[in-house]
C-alpha cells in the first residue's frame, strides 16, 4: 500500500518522532508505515486520517497486489 | 498502561536478572543440604519469583506497546515457540528410547532456551520491517 504520510508530516515540519507521538505508537511503527513495509490497522488508519484531517483514501491508496 | 522505553524495561530487566543470579549463586547451593522439607521447597522455589518478576515486566512491555510491535512479538514467539517444541520433541522421543538420559532439571532450561529463540528471531522479524530491536 502506498501512502502520502512522508509528505503530509514534512507540510506540518514533523518529524518521524513527532508523529509518533502525536499517533501513540512508535517512531519505528511510523517509519515502517511510511516506507510500506507495514499497512496500518483500520483504527490506526483512522486516527491518521483524522490528525490530517483527510479522508482515509487521500492519505493511503492500494499497491498493485 | 504507561510505555516502558527500552530503557526502563532493559534497567528493570537487569535489575532482575541480578537478583535471580544472586539467589542462584549464594541461596541455590543451600538447598540439597537442607533438612526440613518447607524450608527446601521455599529455597528451591525463591529463584522463581525474580523470574515471575520478569515475565510480569515483559508482559507489561508488550501490552503497552504498539499494534507493530505486538505483531512482532508475537510473531517471534510463534517462531521460538515452534523451535521449542521441535527440540522438545526431539529431546523426549530420544529420552524416551533411551538412546539419552534426561533428568528433570532439564526443565529449568526451558525459559531460558525460550528466551534465546525468542530473541533470535524477535531480531530476524524486525530486519522484514525495517525495525530495529535496539530503539
Amino acid at each position: 500500500m502506498k501512502n502520502r504520510l512522508p509528505q503530509l508530516r514534512d507540510k506540518h515540519g514533523w518529524s518521524q518522532g513527532d508523529l509518533a507521538e502525536r499517533l501513540e505508537v512508535s517512531r519505528q511503527t511510523v517509519n515502517a508505515i511510511e516506507t510500506g513495509k507495514y499497512d496500518p490497522s483500520l483504527p490506526l488508519a483512522f486516527r491518521i486520517a483524522k490528525l490530517f484531517r483527510l479522508s482515509i483514501e487521500t492519505i493511503f491508496e492500494p499497491g498493485k497486489d | 498502561m504507561t510505555r516502558l522505553t527500552m530503557r526502563q524495561y532493559r534497567y528493570q530487566l537487569f535489575a532482575w536478572m541480578a537478583v535471580y543470579v544472586a539467589l542462584m549463586l549464594l541461596e541455590w547451593p543451600q538447598v540439597r543440604h537442607v533438612e526440613s522439607l518447607p524450608l527446601k521447597v521455599v529455597l528451591a522455589l525463591l529463584p522463581v519469583l525474580p523470574m515471575i518478576a520478569v515475565l510480569w515486566l515483559i508482559a507489561r512491555r508488550v501490552m503497552s506497546s504498539d499494534e507493530l510491535e505486538q505483531r512482532l512479538y508475537l510473531l517471534a514467539l510463534s517462531v521460538a515457540t515452534g523451535i521449542l517444541c521441535a527440540l522438545s520433541l526431539i529431546g523426549g522421543f530420544l529420552a524416551a528410547s533411551h538412546v539419552i538420559e534426561l533428568g528433570g532439571d532439564v526443565l529449568i532450561w526451558v525459559f531460558p532456551l525460550l528466551s534465546l529463540c525468542y530473541g533470535a528471531s524477535h531480531r530476524w522479524v524486525s530486519r522484514r520491517y525495517g525495525y530495529s530491536s535496539c530503539e
